[in-house]
């Protein structure tokens, strides 16, 4: 069974871009799925509430780790929409609102499943990434879209309740904690994470593969999905540009 | 007084193989190359890094304390405080504990003299690629050998309360005596815990005795707190 989840929570987006992420679902998907949003203000059949019980650990000011949303996801015992858990045999697509789909989503549920993928940003340099590791910063992952099937991350969410005080205290994104504890850029292919291939998700904002294909503000409709967060925005910031692309 | 580091033929060679590890052309044995540490090996190797380092040796001379097995927590290259510590303390072995993989192979180059050859036992300086702040070191000692006498973290700033490692090694490491330092410079990025004072630090890393405590400004202009105790 394919899901497609996103998520909604704040001010920072307004409710049509979830109507029009899903559009664009139904728009791009030529295999059956259910779309699901998590969301603090659930209304819909296809609304699941976002849970709370991380929220005590995230500290406003500092804004460190604001994405820990996403990690409720991860939860084995997830519970869908229409109130049943779902069955062992899900398959789970996230996408982030801000996002341009361009190609058929097929191709992501035909991927192989041995491992959870996320994106790679092919975007960045990385002797960057290297070179930064340990500042936090330059993280070579991006938690926009994440493909994963019931029960594989797991061992993120046990993680992450396990360490939850030292991680929010020390991750300044979902990102960067990722990529410290379940990728290895200096050993792509055996990370607990794996990166989707080159020329399959660029960013509007930083191009899509380093250092021969990096024109910013440029549609790349032959590639699957264009992303539009940045990196530098915190929690709040949204600058919109996405719209006049819709 | 301890104001210099020993500039030995040994140390000489070393440090010369860590510029051609960084160079350019150059890929190492197990295919890696290493030119993008260039300038990570250049902030390791400042008048500021030096200082602080001496000054732990200073101290710890001052309080007449006999160190024989240390642990080193986030020691990056170790490039100053490993010679110094055998130098000038007579230590007899050093591990470090990173996260940055890098740093393990540019460790063991700066301080090649020290490391375990073949066939010769652990050798005077290991590196293991670990998160203190997540895993136990103690799963990194070897069965039957003694537990550290010092734990040094000269990198506070970049990392969870110490309090946090204490915990996760409880049991494992004995009662060793720590070493830390950390500063108020809250303009870097990844100085995510700064501390207002050397106070501060005692506070956030439990002790129960502390035997020094002092704070210095660093060639950089950089306000260091130090703190030992346990």
């Amino acid at each position: 069974m394919n899901n497609i989840l996103c998520m909604k929570w704040g001010d920072k987006y307004d409710d049509s871009y979830v109507e029009k992420l899903k559009e664009q679902c139904e728009a791009n998907c030529s295999v059956p799925f259910k779309f699901w949003c998590f969301t603090d203000k659930p209304e819909k059949d296809w609304h699941i509430p976002i849970p709370t019980t991380l929220d005590e650990f995230y500290d406003e000011d500092r804004g460190f780790f604001w994405a820990y949303r996403k990690c409720y996801m991860f939860r084995p015992d997830l519970i869908s929409g229409d109130g049943k858990p779902f069955p062992d045999n899900s398959k789970f697509l996230f996408l982030d609102l801000d996002v341009i789909i361009h190609q058929d989503l097929k191709y992501f549920f035909d991927l192989p499943d041995r491992k959870p993928w996320i994106v790679r940003g092919w975007w960045n340099d990385i002797e960057t990434v290297k070179r930064n590791y340990a500042k936090y910063v330059s993280t070579p992952l991006n938690s926009s879209v994440i493909l994963w099937n019931k029960g594989q991350m797991m061992p993120v969410w046990d993680h992450i309740k396990e360490h939850a005080e030292v991680i929010f205290f020390t991750y300044p994104s979902l990102d960067n904690y990722f990529a410290h504890h379940w990728y290895n850029p200096w050993e792509e292919d055996n990370g607990f994470l794996r990166g989707f291939p080159q020329g399959d998700i660029y960013s509007w904002y930083k191009g899509n593969i380093f250092p021969d294909d990096m024109k910013k503000k440029k549609l790349r409709d032959d590639l699957m999905i264009c992303l539009f967060n940045n990196s530098g925005y915190s929690e709040g910031d949204n600058d919109g540009e996405i719209k006049k692309l819709w | 007084m301890v104001d210099y580091i020993k500039f030995t033929p040994e140390l000489a060679n070393d440090w010369k193989s860590v510029q051609t590890s960084i160079s350019h052309h150059h890929v190492s044995a197990h295919g890696w190359y290493y030119k993008h540490c260039a300038k990570r090996v250049e902030d390791a190797s400042t008048h500021s890094q030096l200082e602080s380092k001496l000054w732990i040796i200073e101290e710890v001379i001052k309080l007449n304390i006999n160190i024989d097995r240390v642990a080193i927590l986030a020691g990056w290259y170790a490039n100053f405080i490993v010679p110094l510590l055998i130098d000038e303390l007579g230590v007899s072995f050093i591990h470090n504990f990173e996260i940055d993989r890098d740093v393990q192979y540019l460790s063991y180059k700066f301080n090649n003299r020290y490391k375990s050859q073949s066939g010769m036992g652990l050798g005077k300086y290991k590196c293991d690629i670990v998160d203190v702040m997540f895993d136990p070191i103690g799963k990194y000692m070897k069965m039957g050998h003694p537990n550290f006498d010092l734990i040094i973290n000269t990198s506070c700033e970049h990392m969870f309360p110490m309090r946090n490692f204490t915990k996760l090694n409880k049991g494992f490491l004995g009662n060793p005596l720590y070493v830390l330092q950390s500063t108020d410079e809250d303009k870097y990025d990844d100085h995510i815990n700064c501390v207002s004072g050397p106070e501060d630090l005692i506070q956030q890393s439990d002790f129960t005795e502390v035997i020094y405590s002092g704070t210095k400004e660093l060639n950089n202009g950089m306000k260091r707190f130090m703190v030992i105790g346990r």
